[in-house]
């Protein structure tokens, strides 16, 4: 693991209103490293994964992305440059099948638009049957191969959240932000969870997590970041903020949270 | 399990070779080319010649129907102006023949390509926007250009331009007042590659684009769809059909008006692509060909037309939103209904 | 183009413009509180107001007797037609803007369906209505009897003050104070507010979401009724396009002020009002009916949001 960083959040802020879902926080996720993002509800994590893919732009800071600034990148862009995301809430394509719902997101990188699509150009079909295989790797690689050809809404719930990664990892990313992948998952479920995330990485992937579970987090991360009240309060190895004062109290009177 | 036509079609053909599928194909072409042989039989209709109302409105609705169901049915943007887009074709040869010699082949691809060009710019400017506001948007567009058109001297007013000249002979076809079938054999040509082309795209990039905007925008643009560029290209497309439709519509009907242009025409044909199924080509055939059809059948529906749509709207909306032929709701089955090798 | 009738004729202009303002307020109300518990476009609105303004000729016509040759009115006969027709028009467009809310939106509401469906639907709506009428009427416009004069009470800077006018604006005026004191007092009222601000929180706290929207319909048809009564008070006249015509104006009044929003509601009814009547006078009349949709085109491109109004841009990620 270097220290070479992927993801540099630089004093970002983000206000709704009068609320600072983020203050002043800074991040850097280090290429090749398990980054965990933890903290309680409303603590500010996925408004973090906002910021970044661009669904939000802060109301101040900078964001780096291979040392380059997002700022006033479109989404897509944000995307294609090779950061992808997952959502807390399963939002995959439902009427479309698992394969298509990773295919899509494979189409980023692609250069045959409409005009190749209808004359069927060599390329169009050349990136056509790459996309599928590619797709089809990835989903074999998450472990739902056999899932390809159903729809997505039609899924089992630990399929879908599997899916949701899969489809990220569709656009070739170079960091992964995976917003709570074990949320409602058994502890077995959880375990195998955890360890496909290993594999991600040692594919090369670049992760950032956000998570609840701590033992989950405390056993893959190779780095803990955790932000209360949209300030990042620590940030170090997996041991030493499990000891951290400021993160015990934090989370002390805050129910265990598994959601 | 309930017969659905849908799906037994789509597992014929998903079950059939390469030779079996052009098989189909040809018996289906074949087919359609023969339908003005029916005239005189129990389908005949009682005011307008059969073969004629095989042309208009059948066809010419058939050809919107594709048309608006890229943009809706597949996009999931709601275009309640795409008359405004016919009416361009339509202008486009009234105006064309009434200041050049050109012909309705080479006014063709004039008309499409300005049809082409007023979608852009309104998609360019309005695309932005999200659902609902489109609607409005489009509609009050579709009523700008009308209004433009009635209080325009330079294309008639309200009294519209006449004398647009039928197609010349070409191949041997004669295209007059007599030649209802002629036409109609344009139309089905059209229509023809209006399917090619939609189903090319729908089993591609642009056909996955369309789909993962309509189920869920945010999250496609997140996953790195491009999403206004692909929208704006709904947009074009749709356009380009309804302004082919537009062209060949005013060379043969030879006289043009703004109120032929009106919100209802873009109503109408929203209706064929709810009724018959939203995203689904077949049966946006289907709806278009049966509602353009039956209003001729049957006189005293004729008056009732726009109520009877209307009530379509809602009934479909409420009681079978996918309409009477959804879109792939098997699974195993690529977006197009089968896969492309 | 002549701007000379705009300088000679600018305070009668205004005045009717207002006065045309506060029609189009009170149409926008069907639409911008839809908008504003449901995010939905209540297409049907315009129809709204087209039935309302058949009721109130029919309440003159039918259940007075009137005739088109009628003379106009006076003293305490004129206030009572006069209100029975306002009455009329408002029972009539607020029961239809609620059926409307049951048969075409609740069964797709409560399936959270996708928006397209509701708007395809409410488009159904207002076709059905359309097209029943004009059938009914064999397509022919209807006139109303005049039964109030038109007097012209004053003339200020050379604009004719009339009675009719006068009494849309005050009415007007009154109607809308008293909606707003309902909005912001009432315990519905403030449970309508309450849905428009978070409509899933409002369902987990457990308020009656479909009273509540019953209600939003209700009063958004109260208030088109009026205005339909006030428009055939001074316009005179109805047939069945005319929600087509004055609907989609309203609407963009009301995405002018910003939609969903009440008072924004009122600043873009007036400004529309005015923006119409001086445009015609310099343009042409002819050119009236698309005013508001290159206004309202202009106005979503370049300001979505409206005047006072909420992010239609909103992220919903
Ligand atoms: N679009 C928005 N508008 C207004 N406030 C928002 C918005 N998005 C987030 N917030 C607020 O910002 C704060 C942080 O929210 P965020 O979703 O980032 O929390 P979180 O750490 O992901 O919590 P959880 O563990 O519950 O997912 C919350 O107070 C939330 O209400
Ligand atoms: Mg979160």
């Amino acid at each position: 693991m270097s220290n070479q960083p992927v993801l540099e959040l630089k004093n970002v802020t983000m206000q709704f209103g009068g609320v600072k879902a983020l203050n002043q926080v800074n991040l850097q996720v280090n290429k090749g490293e398990i980054c965990a993002l933890i903290g309680p509800n409303g603590a500010g994590k996925t408004t973090v994964f906002n910021v970044v893919t661009g669904v939000y732009v802060p109301t101040d800071g900078e964001i780096l992305f291979n040392g380059k600034s997002l700022k006033g990148k479109n989404r897509h862009k944000i995307t294609k440059m090779g950061i992808a995301r997952t959502f807390q809430n399963v939002r995959l394509f439902g009427e479309m099948t698992s394969l298509e719902n990773v295919i899509t997101a494979t189409d980023v990188h692609n250069k045959s638009g409409l005009v190749g699509s209808i004359l069927n150009t060599p390329r169009s079909r050349r990136e056509e049957k790459a996309g599928r295989e590619k797709a089809h790797e990835i989903l074999k690689f998450m472990g739902i191969d056999h899932r390809s050809d159903q729809l997505a809404k039609n899924l089992p719930y630990g399929d879908q959240r599997r899916l949701e990664i899969a489809r990220a990892l569709g656009t070739s990313p170079e960091i992964v932000l995976l917003d709570e992948p074990a949320a409602g998952f058994n502890p077995s479920e959880k375990k195998s969870l955890a360890e496909l995330i290993v594999k991600i990485r040692d594919r090369g992937y670049t992760v950032l997590l956000i998570e609840h579970d701590m033992s989950l987090i405390m056993g893959i991360s190779d780095r803990v970041a955790v932000l209360d009240f949209g300030e990042k309060i620590a940030d170090d190895l997996p041991s030493v903020v499990q000891n951290n004062p400021k993160v015990i109290e934090a989370y002390l009177g805050v129910p265990a949270d598994a959601s | 399990m309930p017969f659905n036509l849908r799906d037994t079609g789509a597992t014929l053909w998903a079950n059939s070779n390469k030779w079996q599928r052009y098989l189909i194909a040809g018996v289906i072409i074949v087919g359609a080319f023969a339908l003005p042989l029916l005239e005189g039989t129990f389908l005949n209709t009682p005011r307008t010649p059969f073969v004629s109302v095989l042309f208009y409105p059948i066809g010419v609705y058939v050809l919107m129907a594709l048309g608006l169901n890229v943009v809706v049915g597949k996009s999931g943007l709601l275009d309640l102006g795409y008359v405004a887009f016919y009416a361009v074709g339509a202008y486009t040869a009234g105006i064309l023949s009434m200041h050049t010699k050109l012909n309705t082949w080479e006014i063709l691809p004039v008309g499409i390509a300005l049809a082409m060009l007023s979608g852009f710019v309104l998609g360019a400017a309005v695309l932005r926007l999200r659902g609902d506001y489109l609607a409005i948007v489009t509609l009050g567009f579709g009523e700008i250009i009308r209004i433009t058109a009635l209080n325009s001297s330079a294309v008639g007013g309200a009294n519209g331009i006449s004398n647009i000249p039928n197609p010349p002979t070409t191949f041997g076809f004669t295209f007059d007042l007599e030649s209802d079938r002629n036409y109609y054999w344009v139309v089905l040509i059209l229509i023809i590659i209006t399917i090619l082309i939609i189903r090319g795209l729908s089993a591609r990039r642009p056909g996955r684009a369309w789909e993962s905007i309509r189920q869920d925008e945010d999250v496609a643009e997140l996953m790195g769809v491009n999403t206004y560029k692909y929208k704006l290209w709904a947009f074009v497309f749709g356009a380009s059909v309804g302004g082919a439709a537009g062209v060949l519509f005013a060379s043969k009907a030879m006289f043009i008006a703004p109120n032929i242009f009106n919100y209802n025409i873009s109503i109408l044909i929203l209706a064929f692509v709810v009724f018959g199924g939203m995203g689904n080509i077949w049966g946006v055939v289907f709806g278009a060909v049966l509602l353009s059809y039956i209003p001729e059948r049957i006189r005293f529906i004729s008056e009732a037309r726009m109520l009877i749509f209307g009530l379509v709207l809602i009934i479909m909306m409420n009681l079978r939103p996918d309409g009477l032929l959804p879109r792939k709701k098997r699974e195993k089955i690529g977006i197009a209904g089968g896969e492309i090798k | 183009m002549d701007f000379s009738v705009l300088t000679d004729q600018f305070a009668s202009l205004t005045f009717d413009g207002i006065a045309l303002g506060f029609i189009y307020v009170l149409i926008a109300l069907g639409y911008t509180m839809v908008y504003g518990v449901l995010r939905l476009i209540n297409f049907a609105n315009s129809e709204v107001f087209m039935l309302g303004s058949f009721a109130t000729i029919l309440v003159a016509t039918k259940l007075f007797n009137h005739t088109i040759e009628s003379d106009p009115l006076t003293g305490f006969k004129l206030v009572y037609t006069m209100t029975a027709m306002l009455v009329g028009a408002m029972i009539v467009s607020g029961v239809a803007s609620v059926i409307i809310e049951i048969v075409a939106y609740r069964r797709l509401r409560s399936r959270t369906s996708n928006r397209l469906t509701s708007l395809i639907s409410a488009i159904g709506v207002s076709i059905v209505l359309a097209e029943a009428v004009r059938m009914a009427t064999s397509s022919a416009p209807m006139g109303s009897p005049r039964l109030l004069d038109k007097t012209i009470l004053a003339t200020v800077w050379g604009a004719d003050i009339r009675v009719d006018t006068l009494l849309v604006i005050v009415f007007a005026i009154i109607l809308l104070i008293v909606l707003d004191l309902f909005v912001n007092k009432s315990r519905l009222g403030m449970g309508i507010r309450a849905v428009s601000m978070d409509y899933d929180t409002s369902r987990l706290m457990g308020i009656n979401l479909n009273k509540i929207i019953s209600t939003t319909f209700l009063i958004g048809g109260l208030g088109t009724g009026a205005a339909s009564f006030f428009y055939i008070t001074v316009y005179e006249m109805t047939r069945f396009s005319i929600g087509f015509e004055l609907g989609l104006a309203a609407f963009t009044a009301a995405v002018l002020g910003g939609i969903g929003n009440i008072r924004g509601a009122f600043a873009g009814g007036i400004a529309l009002g005015l923006i119409e009547m001086y445009a015609s006078a310099v343009l042409g009349t002819q050119w009236r009916s698309i005013t508001a949709f290159v206004i309202l085109i202009l106005v979503l491109l370049f300001k979505p949001n409206g005047i006072f109004g909420e992010s239609l841009q909103q992220a919903r990620v």
